[in-house]
């Protein structure tokens, strides 16, 4: 219970200062600038217009953003898959948790795009993945993985696994290992006891790093960029590219508020969907 | 029921139990007594299978389970902590096992209800368990075992966490319980209180070790060690030596005077001995009284606990006593005021 709630207030006070000068007043400015008109050189036109959204709501614009949700839903899904079993070994390993989820957060010492050039050198058709395979004869010629939404996926997982895993820790961390044992102690084999007991119990860090590898990987651009080439782009690249390139900041601030919108719904829903009063969806 | 054959537990250099042998015998109420970190716990955790014994062996019925997993061992578990699973309704807690068991729909449904109905919480399938009070959810603890039909049920601490009252209700509603069920209880806990009111035996544990097995009269009465006597109830324990055996009582010098105490066979000349007396059987004497020996000393303080009052007494040649007396006796006793104490020989029990 919170006594004093002046006191509150003033403790919270910079934050919230804070969150009006660079979240609140920004976003209403994109939602303003969404609907005026551009003056085509990167200024505007302050008149009322939906022209922004029929634009961005067209086949072409759609269709990247469509792509973008099933490129972070898949990288997001492999993520789970991955993290989960990593996430269960270190919060249960007797000895060195503390240098595994150091081990895990080092990649955040350096630049992401450093660290996808990295990605680039290894995926290129004369990179090191395709010259291993062809100097042991598993392949003839190199495989085509640069440029390609394999790549795209790769990026996206290895740039935020760590999202995923660390509340996934957490939540595995915290589980009381008694309820563990009285599902064994009922007669629930390990593996019955993972799908009925562990796996509900840890949801919530499921859900915590789903929307924390799903959100950040769909607005991305920097994956794109390295790994993606001149074709395959992603929603964070067309929004950069309205902004930047075609000085249009109306089609941006519309996009912009299309995926916010998008985004919110997702978890909206993936909330909704693992936080169902049915929990046996998972059996 | 339940057997236990040079059973060790060792963790790094740590014995918590060491070398236990124990014999649990069918349908019977028995307690594993002691202080924190006796070994009680880890001996109810290896008959569950959650430890597993560094030497010797376990035996549930006539199986051997030192290689059996805790799933598939005909024990079940009231844990300390009741463990409910919390995203599961109170019917869905108690159905697990038989689920677990693959038993029909229908069966479930029967027993589930059977056992909230033996809990008395039939009308509380439905609800979630975070809804329950702690004694409720204690209720569903052991209706989640019990609906099983083990051999054996392994309660750790059940009541632990309840207040004074409704430990006291749910003792008696337990020993009722294990009673008509006719199921072997093996029940934990650190409250001697606790242990002589349910049990059919009590095991008292130290440091890994089994110090004294027997009824709670036994081991309330008939302490063989200083450590029984301190842990169950209160006592006053004197050292002495033996100095006389050539009355109908052996007598003991303790702090240079003189109490006379029962002939064992075993007494020694000159032998060093501890003796248990409890408060209850200890009197302030008066000096008409014919007792066989008196100790003198003087009053010291008095404490009322309800039905009667504690009198600490402090013994010529600097020994403290408490002593109980009925309520009253000790009014106008002033602080170093002389009295004298005294109780049956046979009051006395010679502890090694």
């Amino acid at each position: 219970m919170i006594k004093n709630i002046k006191l509150a207030y003033s403790l919270l006070s910079p934050s919230m200062l804070w969150l009006l000068l660079f979240l609140v007043i920004p976003v209403a400015m994109i939602v303003v600038i969404s609907f005026t008109v551009s003056d085509g050189y990167g200024g505007t036109i302050y008149e009322f217009s939906l022209s922004s959204y029929k634009l961005a709501f067209s086949s072409f614009y759609l269709k990247i953003i469509w792509q973008s949700v099933l490129w972070a839903f898949a990288a997001s899904v492999i993520c789970l898959v991955m993290a989960y079993p990593f996430a269960y070994f270190i919060a249960r390993v007797d000895k060195g948790k503390n240098i595994l989820l150091f081990l895990v957060m080092i990649p955040f010492w350096s630049n992401l795009v450093v660290r996808l050039y990295s990605w680039n050198a290894l995926l290129n058709d004369g990179g090191v993945i395709n010259n291993i395979l062809m100097h042991f004869g598993i392949i003839s010629e190199p495989v085509k993985m640069l440029y390609t939404s394999f790549a795209i996926i790769v990026g996206l997982v290895y740039g935020f696994l760590p999202f995923m895993i660390l509340p996934i820790y957490s939540s595995i961390e915290q589980l009381d290992k008694s309820y563990l044992e009285a599902a064994e102690d009922l007669g629930a084999n390990p593996v019955k006891t993972f799908f009925r007991v562990t796996l509900p119990l840890t949801l919530p860090g499921i859900i915590a790093g789903f929307i924390m590898t799903f959100v950040p990987a769909i607005s991305v651009f920097v994956v794109a960029d390295l790994l993606g080439g001149n074709k395959l782009v992603m929603v964070g690249n067309v929004i950069r590219d309205s902004f930047l390139v075609e000085m249009n900041w109306q089609l941006g601030a519309a996009l912009s508020i299309l995926l916010m919108v998008l985004v919110l719904l997702s978890v909206l829903l993936f909330m909704k969907f693992t936080s169902s009063k049915d929990k046996k969806f998972l059996f | 029921m339940v057997q236990l054959e040079n059973v060790t537990k060792q963790f790094g250099n740590y014995k918590a139990v060491n070398e236990l042998n124990l014999n649990v015998r069918a349908g019977e109420f028995l307690t594993l007594l002691g202080p924190s970190g006796c070994g009680k716990t880890t001996t109810l955790r290896m008959i569950a299978g959650f430890e597993k014994p560094t030497s010797g062996s376990v035996k549930i019925g006539e199986k051997k389970v030192d290689h059996v997993e805790p799933y598939k061992r005909e024990a079940n578990t009231v844990f300390q902590s009741y463990a409910l699973f919390p995203h599961m309704t109170v019917s869905e807690n108690v159905a697990f096992g038989l689920k677990m068991k693959k038993i029909n729909k229908q069966e479930i449904a029967e027993r589930v209800k059977q056992a909230l109905k033996m809990v008395q919480l039939e009308s509380y399938g439905d609800r979630s368990v975070k809804q329950l009070s702690g004694g409720q959810q204690q209720r569903i603890a052991i209706a989640r075992a019990i609906v099983n039909n083990p051999k054996v049920l392994l309660l750790d601490e059940p009541l632990g966490a309840l207040d004074l009252k409704l430990r006291k209700q749910m003792q008696m509603e337990l020993k009722r319980l294990q009673k008509s069920l006719g199921i072997t209880f093996i029940y934990v806990t650190h409250d001697q209180e606790e242990a002589l009111t349910m049990s059919d035996r009590i095991v008292v544990m130290n440091e890994g070790e089994i110090e004294q097995t027997g009824r709670p009269n036994e081991i309330y009465e008939k302490p063989k060690t200083r450590f029984v006597a301190n842990f169950i109830g209160e006592t006053n324990i004197f050292k002495g030596v033996v100095d006389n055996l050539n009355g109908n009582y052996a007598s003991l010098k303790v702090a240079g005077q003189h109490v006379l105490i029962p002939k064992s066979s075993n007494l020694k000349e000159a032998e060093e001995v501890y003796i248990s007396v409890r408060p209850e059987n200890a009197k302030i004497s008066d000096q008409q009284q014919d007792n066989l020996f008196v100790l003198t000393g003087e009053f010291k303080e008095k404490v009322y606990i309800g039905t009667t009052t504690k009198i600490v007494v402090e013994l010529n040649g600097g020994m403290e006593m408490i002593v109980h007396e009925s309520n009253g006796k000790m009014d106008g006793v002033k602080k170093g005021n002389p009295i004298s104490v005294s109780w049956e020989p046979a009051d006395s029990v010679i502890l090694r």
